[in-house]
């Protein structure tokens, strides 16, 4: 008996214990401190990969974090400057190797590797824009409007960087307003945004409309927006709510602007006509505020990097629908695709991760490794993701073996811009610009957000996560048409209800109750690793 | 096998060994942080209230107080 124990404590120090409660498991749960979410200690996941993760993840992001800050900031005092003048900065993103072990964990081998790629591009990605911001900031220098401030275009998080690229071989470059002080802030440490959303109510503002829209302008309320460009064009982002935020940011930004809405009805030729009309006033208006021609050249080199890109993604997806292979977790696959497509090309962080993580993926299917062996269910996940517990997909496989696939959030711009020529070129800007965030497939019609059935099929999926946003007004519209489509189509789909960045309205762990719930009432099972049943992690970041 | 008795060998020696020593112990106390989440403990219970109450302490503008100047930029019109 003594000598099966210390065989078995030896094999789980050099491969790390078993994922299942009946081998013996590894139980996670118990690796939390009780509130904050912070580890007791972290997981031994065997030699291995404790080490990989220590040197090539945690040490490697933490370097690489200072060497962002090196390459991508003029002066790197700016930098503790902007950290210390803005909350959404200091506050949120010193925790960020917190946020690749929340979206890690209980990850091994090729997954582990694979998805932590994505990781480090976003993390990337992050920097290069928050020292753009600092870079240029008049707040920064004295109230001068430097080199930097002058050659940076403000838009709205939702309005694709695709529609910058022309000025970018003349010096320019794209900073969307929001996506760094609201959206990615979110994902790293949810606390943060609180002080926003509760900044805009504080004027006696409703608090029923979306909190992403709140939170919006709750930034330019707490005067926390850096004064980093001349000019800003702003967008309807999916919704009514959005219209009244850049009323706000009009007033409070005082800058020249452009509004360049996003159309309801984007199926309609005609309003396509309309929107490619828009795009090309928008870049008019860019040339006379910058005196700088729109340059097709510019414009065609960067498409043609965005096209491979997403040929790339093209390709990881045909190994995610039809093998087993597919190393990405679910919230590193969902996140990396909506904050590269938005972002845009602007450095080589996105083609960079990508050739890495198709090199895993080939090894993997070379071997035939299945990254997620303990996969019970393949899920597609729908509508707007709760910006908060992005990391849900994590825990679920942990616990219950569903493995996220796919996400509505990667599936949105599913298309090439074609670079033959300018017309094409517009007309396909168009379709992208329409299909934006949360518009195509979220409020975009009944065909867009129905689009869930073939998507379902192509990635051969078993089960759909139904986020079910509270406060879109949109999408709990057709939640009753949802819920006759699965009886009716026989589809195991459980929701998910969340208020996008806003924690208090539901909690975490009343998530994680929903889907537990689900799991043993109706498709009466039993957890993978019983010990992230029920834990509270309701301070946590 | 012969020892090296000359000077410059037991001086690299003894170089090699101090560097070993303190990769070593650099090291284990990297895994030490590492794997008791220290630098998470330290942001979380140390570095975010700090600079939670250095933000909340900061004097903001009152942007409501600020004009809507709707006439400040030229109107732009539409070749629609």
């Amino acid at each position: 008996m003594a000598k099966m124990n210390l065989a078995k404590a030896v094999k789980d120090f050099w491969y790390g214990k078993p994922h299942t409660a009946e081998e013996g498991g590894r139980r996670l749960g118990d690796l939390y401190e009780d509130k904050t979410g912070l580890l007791k200690h972290r997981e031994w996941r065997g030699v291995k990969d404790t080490f990989y993760y220590m040197y090539n993840i945690w040490g490697y992001n933490y370097v690489h974090m200072v060497l962002d800050i090196l390459k991508y900031s003029n002066n790197p005092i700016d930098f503790l400057k902007g950290t210390l003048r803005y909350r959404w900065m200091g506050q949120t993103y010193l925790p960020v190797i917190h946020w690749f072990e929340r979206g890690l964990q209980g990850m091994r081998g090729e997954a582990l590797a694979a998805s932590a790629w994505h990781y480090r591009a976003m993390v990337s990605a992050s920097i290069h824009q928050i020292c753009n911001f600092f870079n240029a900031d008049t707040r920064l220098h004295g109230g001068k409007q430097n080199n930097a401030y002058k050659h940076t275009f403000y838009a709205n998080e939702t309005t694709c960087g695709t529609l910058f690229y022309p000025w970018m071989d003349a010096g320019y470059q794209y900073i969307p307003m929001e996506m760094i002080p609201y959206f990615v802030t979110c994902h790293v440490n949810s606390h943060t945004v609180l002080n926003y959303i509760d900044a805009v109510q504080s004027l006696g503002l409703p608090g029923d409309p979306c909190p992403m829209c709140q939170a919006e302008s709750g930034l330019f309320v707490l005067d926390d927006v850096p004064d980093s460009a001349p000019l800003i064009i702003t967008c309807n982002e999916a919704c009514d709510a959005s219209v009244s935020t850049h009323t706000l940011q009009d007033w409070f930004a005082n800058k020249p602007l452009f509004a360049l809405p996003l159309p309801m009805q984007f199926d309609d030729p005609l309003v396509k006509k309309y929107c490619m009309n828009e795009i090309e006033e928008c870049w008019k208006f860019i040339e006379e505020q910058t005196g700088v021609p729109f340059s097709w050249e510019s414009m065609k080199k960067r498409l043609e990097r965005q096209n491979k890109l997403q040929r790339d993604e093209w390709e990881k997806w045909e190994v995610a629908s039809k093998t087993d292979y597919y190393p990405i977790n679910g919230v590193a696959q969902a996140l990396f695709r909506i904050y590269s497509t938005q972002y845009g090309i602007q450095g080589d962080f996105w083609e960079e991760a990508s050739e890495k993580v198709k090199k895993i993926m080939y090894k993997c299917v070379e071997k035939k490794i299945n990254p997620f062996p303990q996969t019970r269910h393949r899920v597609i996940a729908w509508s707007c993701a709760p910006l908060y517990y992005s990391n849900w997909c994590t825990w679920a496989y942990n616990c219950w073996g569903l493995n996220v696939i796919i996400n509505m959030d990667s599936l949105m711009f599913d298309m090439e811009i074609r670079t033959d020529s300018y017309e094409n070129m517009l007309e396909d800007m168009a379709t992208y610009h329409m299909w934006a965030p949360m518009r195509r497939m979220a409020v975009g019609g009944m065909h867009h957000i129905f689009e869930l059935w073939d998507y379902m099929k192509r990635f051969n999926c078993d089960m759909v996560a139904m986020y079910d946003q509270l406060q879109c007004k949109g999408m709990q519209g057709v939640h009753g048409l949802f819920e006759d489509e699965f009886r009716k189509r026989n589809i195991n789909a459980f929701w998910m209800p969340h208020a996008l960045p806003d924690c208090r309205t539901v909690s975490r762990a009343e998530i994680r109750r929903q889907i537990n719930d689900y799991m043993t009432t109706v498709m009466h099972e039993e957890p993978l690793d019983p010990s992230l049943l029920d834990f509270d992690d309701s301070m946590t970041w | 096998m012969k020892k090296c008795k000359c000077k410059l060998g037991s001086k690299l020696g003894k170089f090699l060994l101090k560097f070993c020593g303190i990769f070593v112990a650099l090291n284990a106390v990297l895994f030490i942080v590492f794997f008791f989440d220290l630098d998470g403990k330290l942001l979380f219970n140390v570095v975010e209230p700090f600079l939670k109450k250095h933000y909340d302490d900061m004097e903001r503008k009152d942007v409501l107080k600020e004009p809507y100047d709707l006439d400040k930029f030229p109107k732009y019109k539409y070749d629609m």
